[in-house]
């Protein structure tokens, strides 16, 4: 499989990467501002959200719906979204309309006009969003989990607190902007059936003059171990449990992953097959490794009626423990497996190139070809996996979330 | 991209849509049942027999299932909906055999009664977590509002009390009677190696007995619904209300499909829409949509509302006015447009998937025994006139008695 990607990097400090699939029609471009949630002032969680709303309302000529209708008559698969660390413009299309549609993410990122009579509406959709969370309990255990277990700011909601949008008015929204919407950290990704050196020239014109911007990183305050429970009157419980995980750009992410993906990453998993096939507990079950540029986390989540979940909570707790000394090449191979073909079958998709290329440069610095990646994988073993295992089990800061009815009972050693 | 099909002596059809440059196998067996092919003895019985597939043949079990799934690297899953019951996977295309092979010994399932008893419970979960999260059932409930008596009233999932009562000798008869090779489609696209799928359909099904399948009960669509008014779903402590109001639409053998399609992406897609920058964009509604569903004999257009409970009824009662300026003919040509071309692009990106395509090809040949290219569906996107719309509006009207269910804190109940 022939794989050619690209890099560049503008005077102003903008990354420019590309990848190369002849075999596509479409191509899908990402615009990844370095600004999120993490960066949202004291007393303003959801501004970064907010802002993200506000840059759609009017940019450049564009008005509000000026901008979605340019997009929709190139007929762009458009999306914008808000992380902790990131405000992320993105799109895919029929690879002919890309150069009709590169000046319209350039003046939603630099020339957003903020208007002032747009900002109600903007608050109040952020707010109808918030409450609808409030309806999702899957939702509210994983972002409980967070809050209590994540490094401040990295635990905050980054879709917001309602008290602190409610409080936010525009004069907020433009400072913010001024502040941190800054080519500084930003990243510009594109695959599918391109034409670099075109695509090049085009984001230097639109974005090279742009002064780069001095604004300054967070840094994290500490983290969990912590329990809490939340009151939440519904049939099922919902538990979730977080423990310290090393970022993605450590060796060791790889067998963090393995390890993750053998406690409940499909239905072969431990959990899976210990909380749902063999006990009947649940419909769902899971253990994921997640991360974050500085720090990773290792998360297990299940939900359950309330008179089920506390025996749910203590076989996920239990599998937690068994893991060390018992992992088999069988599910050695199984991880490899599923791997290889993920990253096979991404190459199928523009969308999916565009994300993952972003994703490394901002994790790794660099973009790693498909064959390093099945490389690295390849090294993967029983012994790896098990030596990663001795180090971070049982886990030194475990965090234990529950909402229900009730709360469970959780291991003493574990401080609410 | 190439289509082939065989079909085997016992009625089992095997096709594929061949893509030279793809670098997945998508395969999945359709098979044609679902809520609707269900009586009041065995509701759920489609969904949970789609559970129990995966847990085990007579030489398999469920945990070994599970393995090998795992170890061909793409994992398997199945959806069952109203008409329907789908089993697929998608792994790299030296994993095909391995892939058809599994998925096909699945469709002769052990049916173990302590399995049964086990998933049972699993099945009792899932509904509680979907009673437990917007829309809280309003969906199912309104279904049931407008189809009355019809067979596609039915949920899909079944009720507490119908699994509770669902023995295992009734679901034996429910797979005998549905899964007859003349009711199921072995589909597969991407990379795909046909002489080799349909030699593995010869060795893995080919001894399947040619029953004949149990015809399904196909009833006239009420024309407007059999329960009209509204009906309230009371959770206390929901944030919002969750509004789903039903009217008729054309069916999927109807010509009218297709500009039903456009019609609900211009009047009621999720950005770009009316319904959109008339309650969306202005904060009103936390979400409003307006979807065409069709189904083998029936069709409906639906609306999708979320927001703060007193302002459910305004703003359905907006989205009525809406609709009823749309059927006036004030339909822009711009938004024609613009709706038009959203919708082939659709056609165009998704058509880069094998297992995007693998739904499309499947279910259109399950339903009704054709084959449409990508190529084909974009030609029908681009020949839908402004008339076309006109003339949809005029017979199927929107304001055509509706039955509507509101889900939220109690409202003025």
């Amino acid at each position: 499989m022939k794989q050619t990607l690209h890099s560049a990097t503008l005077d102003n400090g903008i990354v420019i990467l590309g990848e190369h699939l002849p075999d596509l029609e479409s191509v899908a471009v990402s615009f990844h501002a370095a600004v999120g949630a993490v960066h949202d002032p004291p007393g303003r969680c959801g501004l970064a959200t907010l802002v993200g709303e506000m840059c759609l309302r009017g940019a450049g000529d564009r008005t509000s719906r000026g901008i979605v209708e340019d997009f929709e008559s190139a007929g762009v698969q458009w999306s914008q979204g808000v992380s902790a660390t990131h405000t992320s413009f993105s799109g895919a299309m029929v690879a002919r309309h890309l150069p009709d549609v590169l000046p319209i993410y350039a003046d939603l990122l630099r020339r957003p006009t903020l208007p002032a009579d747009e900002f109600p509406a903007a608050r109040q959709m952020v707010l109808q969003n918030l409450a609808a969370l409030e309806d999702d309990p899957a939702h509210l255990v994983m972002a409980e989990l967070r809050k209590i277990h994540c490094p401040a700011p990295w635990g905050m909601p980054t879709e917001g607190l309602s008290a602190d949008v409610e409080a936010a008015g525009i004069d907020d929204v433009r400072q913010f902007v001024a502040d941190r919407l800054q080519p500084r950290g930003m990243i510009v990704a594109v695959a599918g059936r391109i034409d670099w050196p075109d695509f090049v020239r085009r984001v230097d014109a639109l974005l090279g003059d742009w002064p780069p911007g001095t604004a300054a990183d967070v840094a994290g305050g500490p983290r969990g171990p912590r329990a809490s429970h939340v009151v939440h009157d519904a049939q099922q419980t919902h538990v979730a449990v977080a423990w310290s995980a090393p970022p993605y750009r450590d060796e060791a992410s790889r067998e963090a992953t393995a390890a993750l993906a053998i406690l409940g990453g499909g239905p072969s998993s431990r959990l899976f097959t210990e909380v749902r096939e063999r006990r009947g507990l649940c419909y769902g079950v899971s253990a994921s490794y997640q991360t974050s540029r500085d720090f990773g986390t290792a998360v297990c989540y299940s939900g359950t009626s309330a008179d089920r979940a506390q025996q749910t909570l203590d076989v996920i707790l239990a599998e937690i423990d068994r893991l060390p000394g018992t992992i088999t090449a069988d599910e050695i191979d199984r991880v490899k497996a599923r791997v290889k073909s993920g990253l096979v079958m991404q190459q199928e998709s523009s969308a999916a190139r565009a994300g993952a290329i972003a994703r490394q440069w901002y994790h790794l610095g660099r973009m790693r070809t498909l064959a390093e990646d099945l490389e690295r994988f390849d090294r993967l073993t029983v012994a790896s996996v098990e030596s990663w295992l001795a180090t971070t089990l049982p886990p030194g800061d475990l965090s234990v979330v529950s909402l229900g009815r009730e709360p469970l009972e959780v291991p003493r050693a574990i401080p609410a | 991209m190439r289509f082939l099909h065989e079909r085997l002596p016992n009625g089992l059809d095997v096709i594929a849509e061949v893509g030279d440059s793809a670098l997945s196998t998508s395969v999945g067996f359709f098979v044609g049942t679902g809520s609707r092919d269900e009586s009041d003895a065995v509701w759920g019985a489609s969904h949970f027999l789609e559970h129990m597939v995966f847990k085990g043949t007579p030489d398999i079990s469920g945990d070994e299932i599970n393995r090998r799934f795992d170890a061909m690297g793409g994992g398997a899953n199945a959806f069952t909906s109203e008409e329907d019951t789908v089993y697929y996977t998608s792994v790299l295309p030296e994993r095909q055999d391995e892939a058809v092979d599994l998925l096909g010994r699945m469709m002769r399932p052990a049916l173990r009664a302590a399995d049964f008893d086990t998933e049972k419970l699993v099945i009792l979960e899932e509904i509680r977590m979907y009673d437990d999260q917007p829309p809280f059932g309003a969906d199912d409930r309104c279904r049931a509002a407008f189809f009355g008596g019809h067979p596609l009233a039915r949920s899909v999932l079944g009720t507490v009390d119908s699994i509770t009562a669902l023995g295992v000798d009734a679901m034996r008869d429910y797979h005998r009677q549905r899964y007859a090779p003349g009711t199921m489609v072995l589909a597969a696209s991407g990379a795909v190696d046909f002489p080799a799928l349909v030699e593995s359909a010869r060795r893995v099904c080919g001894e399947w007995a040619p029953e004949a399948p149990s015809p399904r009960g196909m009833d006239h669509q009420p024309l407007a619904a059999v329960s009209r008014g509204l009906e309230r779903v009371v959770r206390p402590t929901a944030s919002l209300d969750y509004a789903v109001r039903m009217v008729a639409g054309p069916g999927e053998r109807h010509e009218d499909r297709h500009p039903a399609q456009l019609l609900a992406t211009l009047l009621g897609d999720s950005s770009g829409s009316r319904l959109y920058w008339n309650l969306v964009d202005t904060g009103e509604a936390e979400h409003a949509a307006f979807l065409h569903h069709d189904f083998l004999d029936a069709g409906l257009f639906v609306t999708q509302l979320s927001c703060e409970a007193d302002d459910v009824e305004p703003l359905l009662a907006r989205a009525a006015d809406i609709f009823a300026a749309a059927s006036a003919g004030d339909i822009t040509t711009g938004e024609f447009q613009r709706a038009q071309n959203k919708l082939a692009s659709r056609v165009v990106l998704a058509g880069e998937r094998p297992l995007r395509r693998l739904f499309e090809v499947g279910l259109e040949w399950s339903h009704v025994r054709t084959y449409r290219s990508v190529a084909d569906s974009l030609r029908i996107v681009e020949s839908i006139s402004r008339g076309d719309l006109d003339r949809v509006l005029h017979a199927w009207p929107l304001d055509a008695p509706a039955a509507t269910v509101i889900a939220g804190s109690g409202g003025a109940a």
